[in-house]
């Protein structure tokens, strides 16, 4: 009997990089004014979570929640799937993340988001800087136009990363459920880049890294446990 | 060269003459492609220029052009209109030049279906086609389902080879294909595998089952299936398939900048993609080998490996210990 696990990771890429690529051009060229419009709200959340703000507590998930959704179904659902049918396996992830994002942002008790001054909200700031200004830029490195940039909000490496940083800057006891799901694409990603002889794939790995590091730190110091409402003064 | 492919995928034992789409490459201008069905084209006989180098397919009286077309990976474009109008292009180029065999899988992603439009833009006769596709799942009952969604990607009722892909679940899905043969549904028969693997289960399978086509990994880097597959193939008549004769680009690509050895010339092969490519199609048990390719230009390229010079009667391929000089050649080489 030959199974599954006969399967090296190599086997699964189905596709060239030059047709991976391709599908942020397609998105950009024809989404262009919701693709700009979610890299606005990955902007606007990013400056709600620095004002440390309580409205920011509440519009901050229901823009994560907002993002993810757009980048499940504008570009895993109406873009990826055709090239990658292990795609139909991911998408219940970016639906189970809308939906604790929503959650999230409902419940009487809200994350709180914030500069905390500590290792763990330097990461979180690299993190979701990164994604929104730096990130869109990598392809250049590579050759490739700025018509095929990957940007936060539609692109899912981006909008992973950076919600990866949000979660570092925030402040709630149940903040880690948000991670799983972002952290499970950073491993799938990071092996369809490194497939693909693509180097952007370390950064999607040291982002996993350093995400768990710092949530390792974090509960240590018992930032986790430290009641929210001493963050939500405006 | 006599022989054709009958539509419905079930093989006629009778000749009839090789239909070619356009009379040659040549007729092709630069980016100049096929992109709808020519007038008489399809009845354009093989005559009317150099043919591609043809293997008879063990035990019948067909055969197939030496050279087919892959399209793992390079045919898997979604729905980007630029490249499948490229995809077309190369499918154009590659039927202009006397190319037959056609292979994918439902593990492809959207390569049937690139090749179903590319099929349909370039009105292609369903005799020009060996269409080749296989069976891919690990559900007992899901083989018929998939094979006509599959079909229904190509657009074409059946097929003439398929083959259980990479072996898996190989004890429920071969005799379905078996079943089909015997009905009249499928011309042929087979198993894949590649990259070298499982070879044991792939030699066990060729000794217990009656299959017609067997698709492996060979190039002059990878030559295990050379100790026992290739001669037990010979030995009990199935055809071979081969694919990764480039290891998926990176050998031709390793090779790139590298002079060619003085006897490339012996053989008229004017690039190191045409060097392998003689290097395995020359091996007496290889029916075809499939390379894939995104650019047109490589297409025409590999089928220029096994169509005689406008000089010569026929392809110049290397025998014996001249074959071993090209595995050593290119192995030095790199």
């Amino acid at each position: 009997m030959t199974a599954w696990w006969d399967y090296s990771l190599a086997d699964f890429l189905l596709f060239s990089p030059r047709v991976y690529y391709r599908l942020f051009e397609n998105m950009n060229t024809t989404w262009g004014l919701v693709v700009a419009s979610a890299l606005l709200a990955g902007v606007i959340a990013f400056y709600l979570a620095l004002r440390h703000g309580l409205r920011g507590n509440r519009i901050i998930p229901v823009l994560l929640a907002l993002v993810w959704a757009w980048s499940g179904y504008g570009f895993l659902w109406q873009y990826y799937l055709p090239i990658n049918w292990a795609v139909s396996y991911l998408l219940p992830g970016f639906v189970l993340q809308v939906v604790l994002f929503v959650i999230f942002a409902v419940r009487p008790l809200p994350l709180c988001f914030g500069w905390r001054g500590d290792f763990s909200s330097y990461v979180g700031l690299a993190l979701v800087a990164f994604a929104l200004i730096v990130y869109p830029f990598i392809g250049l490195i590579e050759g490739r136009g700025l018509i095929q940039a990957e940007l936060f909000g539609s692109a899912a490496d981006p909008t992973v990363l950076g919600t990866l940083g949000f979660v570092l800057l925030s402040r709630g006891t149940w903040r880690w459920v948000l991670l799983p799901v972002p952290l499970a694409w950073c491993v799938i990603s990071a092996g369809t880049l490194w497939v693909m002889d693509q180097k952007v794939a370390v950064v999607m790995l040291v982002a996993l890294w350093m995400t768990v590091f710092c949530g390792w730190l974090d509960f240590r110091n018992g930032v986790t446990r430290r009641r929210l409402e001493t963050a939500e003064i405006d | 060269m006599n022989a054709t492919f009958k539509g419905n995928g079930n093989m006629t034992r009778h000749h009839i003459t090789r239909r070619t789409f356009l009379t040659g490459a040549g007729m092709l201008g630069i980016g100049g492609l096929v992109a709808a069905r020519l007038p008489g084209a399809g009845l354009a006989h093989a005559a009317s220029g150099p043919q591609p180098l043809h293997h008879r397919i063990p035990g019948t009286d067909h055969a197939l052009p030496a050279v087919g077309l892959g399209s793992w990976i390079t045919f898997n474009v979604g729905n980007d209109p630029v490249l499948l109008k490229n995809c077309t292009d190369v499918m154009a180029a590659f039927f202009a030049a006397g190319g037959a065999m056609i292979d994918s899988s439902p593990m492809y992603g959207s390569s049937q279906a690139t090749i179903g439009h590319g099929l349909a833009e370039l009105g292609i006769d369903r005799e020009q086609v060996f269409a080749t596709d296989k069976v891919w799942t690990s559900d007992e009952d899901g083989g018929p389902e998939q094979i006509d969604e599959s079909a229904r990607r190509w657009g074409i009722r059946q097929f003439n080879l398929l083959q259980v892909h990479n072996m898996l679940d190989w004890e429920n899905q071969l005799p379905l294909l078996q079943d089909m043969k015997a009905a009249g549904a499928l011309g042929y028969t087979g198993i894949t595998t590649s990259h070298g693997r499982r070879h044991d289960l792939l030699g066990i399978i060729m000794e217990r089952e009656a299959i017609d086509f067997i698709q492996v990994t060979y190039n002059p880097l990878d030559r295990a299936v050379e100790d026992r597959i290739l001669p037990m193939a010979r030995e009990r008549n199935i055809a071979v398939i081969i694919n990764r004769p480039f290891r998926g680009g990176r050998l031709t690509k390793a090779l790139r900048g590298q002079p060619m050895p003085g006897l490339a010339a012996d053989y008229g092969a004017q690039s190191w993609a045409q060097l392998i490519l003689k290097y395995i199609v020359s091996h007496p048990a290889v029916t075809c080998a499939i390379p894939a390719t995104t650019r047109v230009d490589h297409v025409r390229e590999n089928m220029a490996a096994i169509t005689p010079m406008p000089d010569a009667d026929k392809v110049l391929l290397p025998e014996g210990k001249e074959r071993h000089a090209i595995a050593r050649a290119i192995e030095a080489a790199l």
